[in-house]
């Protein structure tokens, strides 16, 4: 995703980014590795807290999707019924090697290669596995370029659908979710 | 130790093993023709083999063979016991084991999907598990190409020269 430069925002905006910025709730989606690495991230030793970020239960009150580590086919279908119940502005931030070009896991028949083919992506954190400390810079980010109206990840979703959706369909046969458990 | 030793002769009396052997402490491997599988699995069943940890394959591609790896544990014991028969690679069937542990279902589902056995007997065997909409040959088997199955589904990033340009532009602050 090229990210636009041009600031072409109305005050309206402006000042809503300006408050979505300071008060982000996250919903991780952790079903990959690195969910090890935000307890930390969230409790007493890193705080994220103090950037206003706080974790929230469901998708569709959340502003961030944090996607940590591997997505195999079958999470990737998940993750794509959550991110299309968010409400936008909704961010998406992939963490962890896997998202960026499958890691270790480049060869395999389950996993996906790279993230931002079916979903767009904010910002990378990349590291297998990312520290607190990259994980805070990270959030630090992300801020900035919600302030800065850069974070233009869902405009790009709505603007460029049919391209993410046939990528979806190309890899994943279907999006739908079928199987006993939700029968 | 004599426990152990009466449990393995009971065993080898009763199951007529092609292959026995204590490769570890409390541990005994067994290897059956395929269609004693059922009868050596209750038999093992009654003598307080009550456990069935795992049921899963093994792809011995150039012997063009699986190996059907059955491992039963006896709380009354404390003894495992590796249950293995050879099969046919190309037409892979095995009787059902649902019938004596109804938890094998879920293992012999999970046997079917990755490596095709057949198991007769069990209607649900069939039925997916952990892969969905599968379109190719089991994974886990030896023939079965993943780098070539994940370079046609999941295309890869481009490196070109814009990796170059991303470390160069990048002017923030």
């Amino acid at each position: 995703m090229v990210l636009d430069e041009k600031d072409n925002r109305n005050v309206w905006e402006k000042i809503g980014d300006y408050f979505s910025a300071n008060s982000i709730w996250m919903k991780w989606y952790c079903t990959g590795c690195g969910a090890i690495e935000l307890p930390p991230t969230m409790t007493s030793r890193y705080d994220m807290e103090r950037l206003g970020m706080g974790p929230m239960a469901t998708p569709r009150q959340a502003d961030v999707l944090l996607i940590t580590g591997y997505l195999s086919t079958k999470t990737l279908r998940r993750v794509i019924y959550s991110y299309e119940q968010m409400n936008s502005p909704r961010f998406i931030v992939a963490f962890g090697s896997c998202t960026i070009n499958g890691g270790i896991y480049y060869d395999s028949y389950a996993t996906i290669g790279r993230l931002d083919k079916y979903l767009p992506v904010d910002l990378y954190i990349a590291g297998c596995m990312p520290r607190p400390e990259v994980v805070m810079n990270g959030f630090n980010e992300l801020i900035k370029m919600i302030k800065k109206g850069q974070a233009k990840g869902w405009k790009h979703y709505q603007e460029n659908y049919e391209w993410y959706k046939k990528n979806q369909l190309d890899s994943l046969g279907e999006v739908i979710i079928k199987d006993e458990f939700h029968e | 130790m004599n426990s152990m030793n009466n449990t393995i002769n009971e065993i080898k009396a009763a199951l007529k093993p092609l292959k026995m052997e204590t490769p570890a402490f409390r541990q005994i491997a067994v290897v059956v023709k395929p269609d004693t599988v059922h009868n050596a699995l209750s038999y093992l069943k009654q003598k307080g083999f009550t456990q069935l940890s795992i049921v899963t394959c093994v792809d011995w591609i150039k012997e063009s063979e699986f190996e059907l790896v059955y491992i039963l544990f006896s709380w009354t014991e404390g003894i495992h016991i590796q249950l293995r028969a050879r099969i046919d690679r190309d037409k892979p069937v095995m009787v059902t084991a649902t019938d004596i542990f109804p938890g094998a279902q879920y293992y012999e589902r999970e046997v079917h999907e990755f490596f095709g056995v057949e198991f007769t007997g069990n209607e649900d065997a069939a039925k997916p598990l952990f892969l969905e909409i599968w379109d190719d040959l089991p994974p886990l088997r030896k023939d079965f190409d993943p780098q070539a199955y994940s370079d046609s589904k999941f295309p890869m990033r481009e490196r070109g020269n814009e990796f170059v340009s991303e470390i160069g532009g990048h002017d923030d602050e």
